[in-house]
């Protein structure tokens, strides 16, 4: 890891598009300020680990369990929603093959 | 007519699919988690819309449920830099075996844009949204 010593208003910069500005440091807490184009997506690390966690378990969803829950009607969806997503290309499922 | 160029994939979830090239999506960072896998295709069954299966092209025993985020909240608002028009938006579901709630991630949705089909994930900075919104109670 590369440790770096910033004064407050002193910065790093990050690639050729990244910048950080240490803002302030005030009893143990540090305030950074980032600047970095759209593509590259900044977030508090506990956040970023927390969507990584989300998406592992949605992934281990069992497709009965989803066929249960929904016919037995225990979903609480909101069927007049004022706006809906797009449609997108859409592979359905052929019920011929299924096992 | 052209004849459509299909691939077959073998599938956990549905057994073999054949989809268009056409319907594939391709996701340059791949899915947080999930970095290797560039490519996705939706898939839905009847019986379980309008829950969808965001599948794996390169791992197809990899998928996730997915679900329009609006069915969820009325008044789910994912903030400017989308294009409604032409971003599809998806929130990814997890439903746990016995005993557990389903959950849909509000915090950070799946974006797809239909005109070039590319999809991100996208953690939005709007901390009014759960990564672990509850869908059902078990």
């Amino acid at each position: 890891m590369l440790v770096l010593s910033r004064k407050i208003g002193e910065q790093i910069t990050v690639g050729n598009s990244v910048k950080v500005t240490v803002l302030s440091f005030d009893r143990g807490i540090v305030r950074l300020g980032i600047e970095a184009p759209k593509s590259i997506p900044v977030h508090r690390k506990e956040v970023h680990d927390k969507i990584v966690e989300t998406n592992k378990a949605a992934s281990q969803t069992d497709i009965n369990s989803l066929r249960d829950a929904v016919s037995s009607n225990n979903v609480n969806l909101n069927k007049n929603a004022k706006i809906k997503t797009i449609e997108t290309p859409l592979v359905k499922k052929n019920k011929v093959i299924e096992e | 007519m052209q004849k459509q160029e299909v691939v077959n994939i073998r599938t956990l979830h549905f057994g073999e699919l054949e989809i268009p090239k056409q319907n594939i999506l391709d996701f340059e960072f791949g899915i947080l988690g999930f970095e290797d896998l560039k490519q996705f295709i939706i898939v839905s069954e009847e019986e379980t819309e309008p829950f969808k299966w965001l599948i794996s092209v390169e791992e197809p025993n990899i998928g996730f449920p997915i679900v329009d985020p609006w069915l969820l909240d009325n008044n789910y608002n994912p903030g400017r830099g989308f294009n409604l028009e032409e971003d599809a938006i998806f929130s990814i579901v997890t439903l746990g075996k016995k005993d557990q709630n389903m959950t849909a991630n509000l915090k950070a949705p799946i974006v797809i844009n239909i005109k070039d089909n590319k999809g991100k994930q996208v953690i939005l900075p709007n901390d009014k949204y759960s990564p672990t919104f509850i869908v059902s109670k078990k």
